[in-house]
This record gives structure tokens, sequence and C-alpha cells, in this order.
């Protein structure tokens, strides 16, 4: 192991230690809460408008394709030129940061819930229907519990890409974790980049850990451990 | 049809199911149904058959309205189903299809409780409603709490005509219910569902391309033939007997004449008493029996009265006048037939009987009567 990298280790341990970077206005945790709040709100406010879509148009069954090709071209958009196009409009803030985190987590979210929808079997739709459920008994009884496994895998991928991505905030003159990337680049202090970067790591292991739990807590009994399995 | 059956429809007078003049036509200009006049009787099994694309199922779809007529006019006993709310409709119909369509996150017991559970039954009617399904369709009540994916698919049909069957709707309807298992299965899904209906009694209406099924099961057949219109609606026995078009003796195939064979008992057929000799008896007794009654051979009987096996002239004439019959070597027969057997079976134990008869004996195994190829041939003119 050779010295720089040793030396680097030890500034990152230093940097953890330090009691100043554990309170006040630009500390770990204020920095952590701030970047969980902007990949909270942007991840609720991207399920509320890609799940309905998804679920909706895998429901009736048309213009799904239309519509994860749309999604799937936003997917190509970088965050960034989103966040200096939308910061160029309306000028410093939340707004650029938020705009461009929704746009990237609709995506994942509209076309796993709609590929969830289309993937109930049609004979248990049908069978919903010739029993004689309502359309919306069949929505909320049948076709979403069933749909509820892949719905969550997308939020779960949007959640995890806007926790990684929300570091751009900082590029805007906001907090959060991208924080430590750019004030580390700028002073040439690669203790402080590596701890941003081990900080968004972890965080959005947590994530994925906390969302898989959910999904597991939310898909039905039955439906566990069969995923893919032929009927 | 029987007086039993009259006075079904009597009771059950509202649950007829009445076809005026309805067609079925898609908005590309696919015809499905083309002016179809029917009417399907109270109580009583209903099977719709015909090659694939020949509007059967779009016709059973009609009457739970998960298809609406384009035209004419579906009546239930009284009631014109285009006036009925569709899913109120549904809920009074009980409906089973080919692939279970088991809802896989609700439990076997609360697949089967879905239409009481709509219906708004209190939890503890659901659950003792449930119980006597699991037990009338023939399912272990330890699978209750199971979930559909750990059934078989023959288990899994079971389940899917119990949930058809639970809120005891007065009409079921069956899309192909047998055609995804297999075939040992099926029979045996068959011959419980034959018992089953004729405990229940409802007005059943079943969609099958196999004209097997639809002749062992239908109490009358409606074969449709393409073009979505009916070839002929009829019994079983009529049908065989009185095919109305060479669609009609196509559809059946080249074996009709065995087909009703099939449908004949032989309990309802005077069995000839046959020519018998006990075991002990010696031979010289036995060929003058045979010469007084002019036959060929002689079935013996063992001290249970239970066919021993076949004595035929030429044994006979070979052996010993003091031998005892059981000494000689008896030709025993392949098949044992049972009264209750059908007279296609009974053919088929005569193709390889060693003579020119086969004993036919009662559940206990004694001797009744025997059968002969005359007999066979008397039933088909």
């Amino acid at each position: 192991m050779n010295d720089a990298f040793s030396e680097l280790l030890a500034g990152v341990i230093r940097w953890f230690g330090d009691p100043a970077h554990w309170s006040g206005a630009g500390s770990i945790p204020a920095h952590t809460l701030k970047h969980v709040f902007y990949m909270l709100i942007s991840t609720v406010i991207g399920a509320l408008i890609a799940l309905p879509i998804g679920i909706g148009l895998g429901h009736s069954g048309r213009g799904g394709l239309l519509a994860i090709n749309i999604t799937n071209i936003g997917r190509a958009v970088p965050s960034f030129g989103v966040i200096i196009f939308v910061f160029l409009l309306v000028g410093y803030g939340l707004v650029p940061v938020i705009v461009a985190l929704v746009a990237l987590a609709i995506p994942p979210m509209v076309t796993n819930s709609y590929v969830g929808m289309r993937e109930v079997d049609p004979a248990v739709r049908q069978a919903s229907k010739a029993l004689g459920m309502t359309g919306w008994q069949r929505l909320t009884r049948v076709e979403l519990p069933i749909a509820m496994p892949l719905i969550m895998a997308g939020v779960r991928t949007s959640a995890v890409q806007v926790m990684s991505t929300a570091t751009l905030a900082a590029y805007v003159g906001l907090g959060g974790l991208g924080r430590y990337l750019i004030d580390g680049l700028q002073l040439r202090d690669m203790a402080q980049v590596l701890v941003g970067a081990i900080l968004v790591a972890l965080l959005a292991i947590v994530t994925e850990l906390l969302l898989a739990l959910l999904q597991r807590l939310v898909t039905a009994r039955g439906l566990r451990g069969r995923q893919g399995s032929a009927e | 049809m029987t007086r039993r059956d009259a006075t079904k429809e009597e009771e059950q007078g509202s649950s007829a199911i009445v076809f005026e003049g309805v067609s079925k036509r898609y908005p590309d200009g696919t015809v499905a149904v083309e002016h179809l006049d029917l009417t399907l009787p109270a109580g009583e099994l209903t099977v719709l058959v015909g090659p694939s694309g020949c509007g059967k199922t779009t016709t059973l779809r009609m009457i739970n309205r998960l298809e609406n007529p384009s035209e004419g006019r579906l009546m239930i006993g009284e009631q014109d189903v285009m006036r009925i709310d569709a899913t109120r409709l549904r809920r009074r119909i009980g409906y089973v299809m080919q692939h279970s369509g088991l809802f896989p996150h609700h439990t076997i017991a609360d697949n089967i409780a879905t239409v009481p559970r709509l219906l708004g039954w209190n939890k503890k009617r659901r659950r003792e409603r449930v119980d006597e399904l699991i037990e009338l369709v023939g399912l272990e009540p330890s699978l209750a709490s199971r979930y559909p994916h750990q059934l078989s698919g023959g288990q899994q049909q079971r389940v899917g005509l119990a949930r058809a069957l639970a809120a005891d709707p007065p009409i079921l309807l069956m899309d192909e219910p047998f055609a995804a298992v297999d075939p040992i299965v099926r029979h045996r899904l068959q011959q419980e569902f034959l018992d089953l209906q004729r405990r229940v009694q409802k007005t059943i209406v079943m969609v099958t391309h196999d004209i097997d099924e639809a002749m062992k099961l239908g109490d009358r057949v409606a074969i449709f033939e393409p073009g979505g219109a009916v070839a002929q609606f009829d019994t079983p026995s009529r049908l065989l007997a009185a095919p109305a078009s060479d669609f009609v003796i196509d559809f059946i195939g080249a074996d009709r004449e065995l087909r009703r064979l099939a449908l004949k008992r032989l309990d309802s057929l005077t069995l000839d008493s046959g020519l018998t000799a006990p075991f002990d008896e010696v031979v010289s007794r036995a060929r003058s029996y045979l010469q007084q009654a002019g036959s060929g051979g002689i079935v013996v009987l063992d001290s249970d009265h239970a066919p021993l096996g076949w004595l035929g002239w030429e044994q006979l004439k070979r052996a010993g006048d003091a031998t005892r019959l059981d000494a000689l070597d008896l030709q025993p027969w392949r098949h044992r037939l049972y009264l209750h057997d059908n007279l296609r079976t009974a053919l088929n134990a005569l193709i390889s009987a060693p003579g020119e008869v086969v004993p036919v004996v009662n559940d206990e195994g004694h001797y009744v009567g025997v059968i002969d190829r005359l007999q066979l041939t008397r039933q088909l003119v």
C-alpha cells in the first residue's frame, strides 16, 4: 500500500473524528438530512406522477409502449443538464434540483408499474371480472396487490438513483452531501471528497435495504418467493 | 326429457337461458355469432361444442355479459340480461375457466370466498360455506390455508369450481373447465363433476372442443359450425341416432356407432340368462346341456356364483365323461363386465372373449346373465 493512499485514509479518519464536523450548519448530520430530504421529496413527487401513469396505462393496456418510450428518452437526458436548464429559467433555489431529480425518478417507476400491471395473468384478470367485481375492486383487490412487487421495485430503483444523484444539488449552491465532493475538489482536499463519496454510498445502500424490506412487507404472502416461476 | 327433469324445470323456472336472434359482431367486421336462437333448459347441463372460432365461447360469455350482444335478446328466465347491472348479474352466475384463474395472492379459502365477500356475507357464514365447498369438490381441508401455486393443476381446477359455486348461483358457466389437466385427472374430474351435478342441479352451460366430453357430460349438446351458427341442438343419443347434417356427422366422427353404444348401460337391457354350469359338474352333464341348447360353449361358475371361465365344445368333446369341470383348462375373460358398464365396454370385452358371449355380473360379482354381439347390434337399429 503506498504512502499517498494511507495518507488519504488517515485524512478521512481524521475528518470523521473531528467533532466540528458533527454539529452545526455545515456538519455531516445537517448535510445528510438535507440530502435525504431532497431524495424524499423528489421520489414522492416522482411517484405521484409516475405511478398513476404506469398503473393506469397497465390497467387499461393502452398506450403503454408510447409512455415507456417517452420516459426512456427522458432517462437519456442528463440530470446535470436539466438542473442547469431550469436554473437558467428560474434562478437559484430548490426548484431546479427537484425538477431534475423528479425527472430522474419517473422513468423506472412508470416502466415497472406498467409492466407489473401488464404481467397480471389474463386469466386472473378475467376471473375477477367474471366473478362480479367492479372496476375499482378489480384494480385494488386483484391487480394492484399482484403488481405490487414490481411497482415497489421501481420505487426502489428510483429512490436509490435519486439518492446518488442528489449530490448535484451542491452545484447550484444548495447543501447535501454533494457539498463535500464539490468543496473537496475545489480545495484539492481528497479526504473530504472521499468522505462525501462514502456517505453517499452508505445512504444509497441504506435506502436500498429499507425499501427492499418495505417491498417485502407490501408483497402478499402468496406471492413471496415465486417471482418468475411458472404456474 | 324424463319426468324428474320436468318437475325440476317448474321449480327453477326462472333460470332457463334463452337466446332470441342473438348476433355478435366485432367492429372489425368479424362475426362471432350469427342470429342464434337457442333455449338452454333450467336444471340441465348444456354443452356448446364445435371447432375453434365457431362462436361457442362468445355465446357463453354473453350470458354473464363478458361480451354484449350486438343484436337480439338474451333472457335468463323472465329477465333481459342487458337490463341487469353487469356486476350484479355476474355475482349470481358461477364461472369456471380453463386456467383456474385463481388469485395468486389469496389463500384457497379466500379464493373460494370471493363472491360471498363481494355479497357482504359475514365471516362466520363465509367460513362455513368454504368448509362445505372444500368437502363438496373433494379437496383436503388442510389445503384451505395454502396458496394456489402450491396446488396441482387438478386441485386448482377443483378450487375454481368451488369458487364458482360459493354463493350457490342458479347458473354455472364453464369455459373448457377440464382442458388444461392431464387425461387421467380429466376423466376423474369429469366423473366427479357428473356426480356433483346430480346433487346440485344447476343450469350449467359448458364450452368444450372435445366431442367425447360433450357426449359424456351433456344432457343436451349444441354443435356449432364455423360462422357462429348452431348445426344441431339435441340430446347426445339423438345427435348420434339422427345427425342433422354432414357437418354434424363429420364432427361426431366415424365412430358414431361406438359412441351410441357408450350412452347405454347393460342394466338397461334384458340380458340373456345364458348357459351355465357349476364348477363341480361333470363333463358328461355339461355336454348334454350344450347339445340341448345348441350352444358353442358354457359359462362355468364358482361356489360364489361368479364366472370362473369359458368351456368350449371342442374341449368338452375331448374330456373324459366323469371329469369335474374345474379340472379342465377353463378359459378366463380378460374383462369383467358389470351391470353398470356401458355397451361400448361390453363390445370391447366381446372382441377379446374366448367364446361368443361374455358374462355380466352385479356389484357383488355374482353372475346375472350374458351379452352377445347380436344383442349389441340390435341396440343400434
